[in-house]
């Protein structure tokens, strides 16, 4: 990822053991950025667009997204993050989560997520699918917020 | 409520044929004794009508006597006065008609007892009558005149015509008191006829009337349960669209709360695994630092702390990993499952033979290390359904028969299938070692074996194929003996027709 810039990593995830083992592995693989971790959708949305720190306010993110989460569905995240409009619309969004329903997925990709990931129950897989998102996370370029 | 109607109107119908046919026959019944009263009426006129000439021909009989006897005494009279031939000539005449109009009057009269004792005496009257006449007049041809007048004046004519005449009279008031006395019957029994015909005519117009009741009230209750039947027919259709909707509707809940449980499940599961994965990664420096310090410094490791690092901790977690493992498999049955019942079905003309020889390819490595030799007995009927499913199903069942072996028995199996009024019979037989009776409902059930449990499985392919077998609008079922083999009976439709209504 942008070295230069401190690309900031937003985890919606309402499993703490979950993000526990995401951030983990992410870590494993060698990434250093920041990650910040929220568990439900309003406090994401919020950082995501109204904090001081935000990403829409200060430098570029990357979402990480959870697509069951207890007060909204992570696809509606999505399509606000994805919105034509949203100064966050070229924040690439990986959704990580358990349904692999061809449907969700589907409308998953034509919201504009950029990488869609099904969490495997089999931890070694997981872990290892998390060290090449890690790995993936290392050498894509994340572009600049627009200045509203 | 469908029986109920059918019984009324049943029994409506019967009781109505014989309502109707009672009506008509009292009918019939009247117009015969309507018929039957006419021709008796009928009879009787003409014989009144005969009666009513008898009396005339009588009376006119008596007329006809009175006459001859009047106008031969006054011939007689006029031949005793003038001696004149001609008198005599002309009495002659008339009173040789005279037997004749008696006789005739006799045979007319001939049944009635009364008019037969006024004839004889009448006639002794006449024949009196005729001896003096026949004297007198004998003694005018003799020329005696003035002893035929003494005679004459003797004779005493006159009383006795006035007792002829009234005997006539006698006569002719019993006709006519017999005419009374018939004109009295004819007119009773013309009173009769008409009493009969009224009645008669009373009967049909009634039987008319209660006929067209029955008739229209038959006609309205007819309508009146066609209506119930339409309505009720209605009211099925409703009712059977909405308990397919209820059921749908059911099926697709259940659906989802197997998909939702299957999900939800498997975070937890992520974690309990994720985190056994890193206590496992954390064991190996523990144990590592264990043994370096057993070597190094063997005074500070106790013998709790070295039993924890290498057996205690991978044993937990040995347990913990492969019951993990155990229940993500079944939360993929599960989801499986859940899964199937989603899938979109899409007929197409599916050959089982061919099915079969595919599925038997596919796995001829696993027969023939098992020693199993497999049958697919053609021809087979074909049928349009899902091939997925018939390729999971006949996969499921034949694998299981190829499993499940009677040791020191060589396993064959037979696929076979039939026709039958529209359904399709698929059987898949085997000579393995049978399913306890008691079991064999339970081996549908989801994570239900039976037997020994020396093969690997869940329980799930049986269940995953009841679901396939429902979901196809089929159904299946086994028959099995210990030690000797089961056969499992597939029952599908010939042509697959979706049954889901979508709510």
């Amino acid at each position: 990822m942008n070295a230069h810039q401190s690309v900031g990593i937003v985890m919606i995830e309402d499993d703490e053991g979950h993000a526990r083992l995401i951030e983990k592995n992410i870590r494993r693989a060698g990434i250093l950025n920041d990650i910040k971790h929220f568990t439900d959708g309003n406090q994401a949305l919020h950082f995501l667009f109204e904090a001081p720190d935000g990403p829409a306010r200060n430098g570029p993110a990357l979402v990480l997204l959870d697509l069951n989460l207890p007060d909204m569905s992570g696809t509606d995240i999505l399509a606000r993050i994805k919105d034509e409009g949203s100064p966050l619309k070229r924040t690439p969004v990986v959704v990580l989560t358990t349904t692999d329903d061809k449907v969700e997925i589907q409308r998953c990709y034509d919201l504009g997520c950029n990488v869609y990931i099904t969490k495997p129950v089999n931890y070694e897989s997981f872990a290892q699918a998390i060290r090449q998102l890690g790995l993936f996370l290392s050498v894509i370029q994340v572009p600049e917020v627009e200045d509203q | 409520m469908l029986a109920t109607i059918r019984n009324r109107f049943v029994v409506s119908q019967g009781r109505f044929g014989r309502v109707i046919l009672s009506f008509m026959l009292v009918g019939f019944l009247a117009l015969i004794a309507a018929g039957i009263a006419a021709a008796w009426a009928t009879a009787r006129n003409q014989d009144h009508a005969r009666a009513v000439v008898h009396t005339y021909e009588v009376e006119l009989s008596i007329a006809t006597a009175r006459r001859l006897i009047e106008q031969a005494e006054a011939s007689r009279r006029g031949y005793l006065l003038t001696a004149n031939r001609e008198y005599r000539d002309a009495y002659r005449r008339w009173a040789a008609e005279m037997p004749g109009a008696i006789g005739r009057l006799g045979r007319l009269t001939q049944d009635n007892p009364n008019q037969r004792a006024n004839l004889a005496a009448l006639r002794r009257a006449l024949d009196t009558l005729f001896a003096a006449r026949t004297q007198s007049i004998a003694m005018v041809d003799r020329g005696r005149m003035t002893e035929a007048m003494i005679l004459f004046y003797q004779e005493a004519s006159v009383r006795r015509m006035t007792a002829i005449r009234s005997t006539f009279d006698r006569m002719a008031a019993e006709e006519r008191r017999l005419l009374a006395t018939r004109d009295e019957a004819q007119r009773q029994s013309l009173q009769a006829f008409y009493v009969i015909l009224a009645v008669a005519g009373v009967l049909l117009v009634l039987v008319m009337i209660a006929s067209l009741l029955t008739v229209m009230r038959y006609t309205r209750d007819l309508a009146r349960s066609r209506d119930a039947l339409r309505r009720f027919n209605e009211q099925l259709e409703e009712t059977v669209a909405e308990r397919t909707a209820d059921l749908s509707r059911a099926n697709e809940e259940i659906q989802r709360f197997a998909y939702i449980v299957s999900h939800d499940l498997r975070s937890p599961l992520v974690n309990v695994m994720g985190f056994t994965a890193e206590l496992s990664a954390a064991t190996t420096p523990l144990a590592e630092l264990v043994d370096r310090a057993e070597t190094e410094c063997p005074g500070i490791v106790t013998e709790e702390a070295r039993l924890a690092a290498r057996e205690d901790l991978p044993e937990a977690i040995g347990f913990i990993r492969t019951s993990t493992q155990k229940m993500d498999r079944l939360i993929n049955a599960i989801l499986k499952l859940s899964r199937e019942g989603r899938r979109v079905i899409t007929p197409e003309r599916i050959d089982p033979a061919a099915v079969a020889e595919t599925i038997e390819a596919s796995i001829r490595h696993v027969l023939d290390d098992r020693g199993v030799t497999l049958t697919v007995r053609r021809p087979m009927p074909t049928l349009t359904t899902d091939r997925v499913a018939i390729e999971q199903i006949l996969s499921n069942l034949i694998e299981n028969a190829s499993k499940y072996l009677q040791p020191g028995r060589p396993g064959q199996i037979t696929v076979s299938g039939e026709e039958r009024r529209g359904r399709v019979l698929l059987s898949v037989a085997d000579n393995g070692r049978g399913i306890d009776p008691r079991d064999h409902q339970r081996i549908f059930d989801l994570f239900r074996r039976s037997g020994q449990q020396d093969q690997p499985g869940e329980g799930i392919g049986l269940a995953h194929v009841r679901a396939l077998a429902y979901r196809l609008g089929g159904t299946i079922e086994v028959e099995s003996t210990l030690r000797e083999g089961s056969t499992f009976r597939l029952n599908l439709p010939k042509t697959f027709e979706a049954q889901d209504i979508k709510p």
